[in-house]
């Protein structure tokens, strides 16, 4: 690790801010170098060097959710071209297990991270709500490796998801009223049942099962 | 049996209950005594005729009239008896509304077991036909494992797998080996007189008693609801624990048989575990197999279908039984191997009559096994010792509660959702015996064991005590610590796409980390699966997304609803029925005919729906594609009265509210016009059903009723189903050349037919609704065409996708 990310100080200052271990820190870091080809930087072309990749339908969606500005924690907004490690651990950092020392505040606000980072997942174009056409879209990409299905019956499925979710969210609407989008409150309704911080997590133990021939 | 609509009436069912009682008792006694004696048993019957010519007559006898020849029918009538008594106690409880909820069905059927056995013993003195434990492990386990395994939650069982092994295994050996030391020690002590019973003996109590058993656990688990979570990890060990016991009992057995163990022994016995549990399991995927591959070619002989369902996997159980293998296990891998490639395979009506069945012969089974223990209670076959029965209770919690704690501490560092201490008390709390201790306690060879009676008095006490005291205090336990329930909302199409959404990035997460998590495995199966299993072992295969089989299997749920709630929303069609019903005799007028006559459709239409639907309390409901055709029909037929009814009503009273905007007629030539477009481009179920339905609307003439257009439309504000604009503004646009966009005709994939009522809220998305306002606004005063269309067209659309909306 011949980088100046292994000093142990300034790991240490990575381990306070993202809440990963030093020893979960070194294991990203050597997956880090492996996707980055020992560069200090990753491009959305290296992602493309991990196969199993290459089959999973929203895959599109996952990768930009690496170089979004918003998951990255900064104040703009768009996308990074490239992103260093940090940026990376940044990521991998919404995928931690709960400790079983967090208390009420915290779990919640881990939580709403963790949802906040989904809900970018569904909202391309950045606006703050999910419009039924970024539904459709999702889907769509969702159901895309089902060469059988047309895409009227993934329009409408989103559609009635969509349906539904005005219906969770804002219950019985007068008859003008519209509905733009799934805000993020509406996000967190509708998850509400579900524990997401508890499923919501990689187990960044095993890491010595990475396939370094890859 | 005065179930009806009446205050429930306690006396009614018990009467058949006690007669069906008295002539088991006198069926007994006589059968006893006929077998015995070869007298004929008149009296009890008191037929008062001749009986039977013996075998042994050598005088001649005249022609009997009248004959009565009980031993030639006795055990068919006996075994019917025995079932009728327990589907009839029953129905007894469940007349008391508050009685299943409070107390556990498997308690109140020991009980009437008990009852029962009380009286066969006091008729004669001696012990009733005890339960045989062959029939009890051949004939009356496979179904109820059969049922649970089917219905098994797959993905929830296979992600808890780990934990659930690891519990069952190691757990019980923990209990086992816990309970038969800690007991061989109380049995030294001299002072309770228990000093003939030996370590191996113990060891071998032991391990009966530990077994979890899913019986019971289902029993009680069934009506308290916990998580999903819960469920499956004190279910899962109570099924998979099924292995570990078997090889335990087995091994003690010969052990306590043989004058020498060696070490040797000890490692065959571990061997045989392994090979008992991957045996079982291993017959069972491969009978799976056989019967997902047989159901590829039953299309032309559906009505048999369901029979290889359950041949096979009875088959599977017995096949293991004969290896002295596992069978529980045996008979869950294959349901669960079965449940997936045969589902699609058979009709729907083969699925139904699976599914029912299934539930009929577990249901039948756990009433006879409990009731069959309450009756094998109440005999000679006790021996009391309070030692010995109060420590083996103690001991049977002492180290329940132990094992799970330690065995959680440990697991919890694998698990990814780690399990609280309410989750180990439940867990802890849910382990329940039942029969299959019961049963294995009667296998005991007693040249071995002297003290079996011991024995079975001690497990006895120890069901007794899971199944009544923690069967009946679990659920004010699960209330009072406040236990996540499971949340039984309907599955909606929107969950499930967020949890295929996440399931996907999870795996992307892990795939970007190099990591080989759950996820990984599951993802590469489904791969295996797609390419090989399914292409093998499904008759027509098309990859299918769980997606699209959700959102259809609602589609059709919700057309079903509607029909049964008569049509456009519930509260019409009830209300007119009631003024129907109260009917006071008076002179029909017009406006009553038309209530009548629509009272008839409708009614009609749910007679005959009555007749084909199941209505289990544990079963959906499930449809029939001809079925769902029929009520898009009527519904677009109502749909099309009303509107005709509304329209001139409207033109009479252009009122305040909202909704009667939407709700005017347009010419009618433009409807026909519009649905013979969309026949062209809808499928099959649309094309039928159109033709009839112009031919229905020019025979129903119906006149405008104000009464029930009014209710109609209040209602209609109430709820007022969106799509029917949104859809129409399409056409609108598309007849107008507005926007232009999006004409395109709305196919739908086959079965996806009429749309949910109770989604249907009104949100319109995005650009549309200013567009929409400005039509509004447009057309506000005089009643609008375009919207009228709109909302017939509504009516057709009911079987087409709202979609196309211009963005």
């Amino acid at each position: 690790m011949g980088s100046a990310h292994s000093v142990p100080a300034e790991m240490r200052e990575l381990a306070d801010r993202t809440g990963f271990t030093s020893e979960q820190i070194e294991h990203l870091h050597r997956r880090f170098k492996q996707l980055s080809q020992d560069q200090l930087t990753i491009r959305k072309e290296n992602f493309d060097s991990i196969p199993d990749l290459e089959f999973n339908p929203i895959r599109g969606k996952i990768v930009h959710a690496f170089f979004d500005k918003r998951n990255l924690r900064q104040e703009s907004d768009g996308l990074a071209d490239e992103i260093n490690f940090e940026d990376f651990l940044t990521i991998m950092s919404y995928f931690r297990p709960i400790e079983m020392n967090m208390d009420e505040e915290q779990l919640d606000r881990f939580r709403k991270e963790k949802l906040k980072f989904l809900f970018h997942m569904y909202d391309s174009d950045h606006d703050g709500k999910i419009t039924l056409q970024e539904y459709r879209n999702v889907v769509e990409e969702l159901l895309s490796g089902n060469p059988h299905l047309e895409k009227e019956s993934a329009r409408s499925i989103a559609d009635g998801a969509m349906m539904e979710a005005a219906s969770i969210c804002v219950g019985q609407m007068g008859p003008d009223q519209v509905y733009e989008g799934i805000t993020f409150e509406d996000f967190l309704k509708m998850w509400q049942g579900i524990d997401i911080e508890t499923k919501m997590h990689v187990r960044f133990l095993n890491m010595e099962t990475i396939a370094h021939c890859y | 049996m005065g179930g009806g609509g009446g205050p429930p009436r306690p006396a009614a069912p018990l009467l058949p209950v006690l007669a069906v009682l008295a002539v088991l008792a006198a069926g007994a006694a006589e059968a006893r005594a006929t077998s015995e004696s070869q007298l004929p048993g008149a009296a009890a019957m008191g037929t008062g005729t001749p009986p039977s010519p013996s075998g042994t007559a050598f005088e001649e006898t005249r022609l009997h009239v009248f004959t009565l020849d009980y031993p030639h029918v006795q055990i068919p009538f006996e075994i019917t008896l025995w079932i009728l008594l327990a589907s009839l106690a029953k129905i007894g409880f469940h007349l008391y509304h508050k009685l299943p909820s409070i107390v556990p069905e498997s308690c109140l059927l020991i009980l009437v077991g008990l009852l029962l056995g009380g009286i066969i013993f006091g008729a004669e003195e001696k012990s009733p036909p005890v339960m045989n434990s062959d029939v009890f492990f051949l004939y009356l386990l496979p179904p109820i494992v059969l049922d649970a395994g089917y219905f098994m939650p797959t993905r929830l069982f296979f992600e808890n797998f780990g934990t659930i092994f690891w519990y069952a295994v190691v757990g019980t050996l923990w209990n086992a080996i816990g309970i038969g030391i800690s007991l061989y020690g109380i049995c030294q002590i001299s002072a309770f007189g228990l000093t003939d019973i030996t370590l191996l003996q113990n060891l071998l109590f032991g391990s009966l008693i530990s077994a979890v058993d899913p019986v019971a656990v289902l029993a009680v688990f069934e009506n308290i609801h916990v998580n999903e979570q819960l469920y499956i990890l004190v279910f899962g060990e109570s099924l998979l624990n099924d292995a570990i016991t078997v090889v335990l009992y087995n091994l003690f057995k010969s052990f306590c048989q043989m004058r020498t163990i060696k070490v040797i022994d000890i490692f065959a016995g571990i061997a045989n575990f392994f090979i008992v549990g991957i045996g079982g399991v291993l017959i069972g995927i491969l009978l799976g197999f056989v019967a997902a591959f047989t159901t590829r070619f039953t299309h032309k002989i559906r009505v048999i279908e369901p029979l290889f369902v359950f041949l096979y996997s009875y088959l599977s159980y017995i096949t293991a039984e004969m290896f002295h293998l596992s069978g529980i296990m045996a008979i869950t891998a294959c349901a669960m191997t079965m449940n997936k490639y045969v589902e699609e395979n058979v009709s729907q009506k083969s699925y139904t009559t699976i599914k029912y069945f299934m539930k009929m012969l577990s249901s039948v089974s756990e009433t006879l096994i409990f009731i069959f223990m309450g009756v094998s209670t109440v005999g000679k076959n006790h021996e009391w010792n309070w030692a010995f029965v109060s420590f083996t209770l103690l001991f049977c919690l002492i180290w329940r509660a132990l094992g799970v704690f330690v065995l959680t501490q440990i697991i919890n560092v694998f698990r990814t959702i780690p399990l609280t201490f309410k989750d180990q008390f439940i867990i802890a709390y849910g382990g329940l015996r039942g029969a299959i201790c019961f049963s294995l306690v009667f296998l005991l060879p007693p040249a071995v064991f002297p003290r079996k009676k011991l024995f079975i008095t001690a497990v006895i006490v120890v069901i007794f005590f899971t199944v009544f005291i923690q069967g009946i205090t679990i659920r004010p336990l699960v209330e009072f610590l406040d236990v996540k329930r499971s949340n039984k909302k309907q599955p909606a199409v929107s969950e499930e796409i967020y949890n295929r959404f996440f399931d996907h990035v999870k795996t992307g997460i892990e795939d970007v980390c190099g990591h080989w998590g759950h996820n990984f495995w599951r993802d590469k199966f489904k791969k295996f699966d797609n390419k090989y299993l399914r292409r093998l072992l499904i008759r027509e295969n098309q990859p299918k997304s769980s997606i699209v089989s959700l959102y259809k299997k609602l589609e059709i749920k919700h057309a079903i609803e509607m029909a049964e709630s008569g049509m456009i929303s519930k509260v019409p069609s009830s209300v007119s029925l009631s003024e129907y019903h109260e009917g006071k005799i008076k002179p029909l007028s017009p406006t009553e005919m038309e209530n009548m006559r629509e009272i008839l459709t409708k009614n009609l239409y749910q007679i005959r729906h009555r007749t084909m639907s199941y209505n289990r309390h544990s079963l959906a409901a499930d449809a029939n594609e001809k079925q769902a055709k029929e009520i898009l029909i009527r519904r677009r037929h109502s749909l099309r009265e009303s509107l005709r009814k509304t329209n001139s009503l409207s033109r009479e009273r252009p009122a305040a509210a909202n909704t009667k905007r939407f709700l005017s007629l347009p010419k009618n030539t433009k409807l026909p016009e519009k649905l013979r477009v969309r026949n062209k481009t809808s499928s099959r179920v649309g094309d039928s059903s159109d033709s009839e339905m112009d031919a229905a609307t020019t025979v129903l003439n119906l006149r405008p009723r104000a009464g029930k257009i009014l209710r109609d439309q209040r209602l209609r504000q109430q709820r007022p189903p969106p799509e029917f604009r949104v859809e129409w503004k399409n056409e609108v646009d598309g007849s107008q050349d507005r926007q232009g966009e999006q004409q395109e005709p709305s196919t739908l994939p086959q079965p996806s037919i009429g749309f949910r009522q109770p989604l249907l809220t009104r949100p319109r998305f995005g650009t549309l609704s200013r567009e929409d306002l400005t039509a509004d606004h447009g057309s506000a005063r005089p009643v609008p065409p375009p919207r009228l269309v709109r909302q017939a067209s509504q009516g057709e659309r009911q079987r087409n996708k709202p979609e196309n909306q211009p963005y």
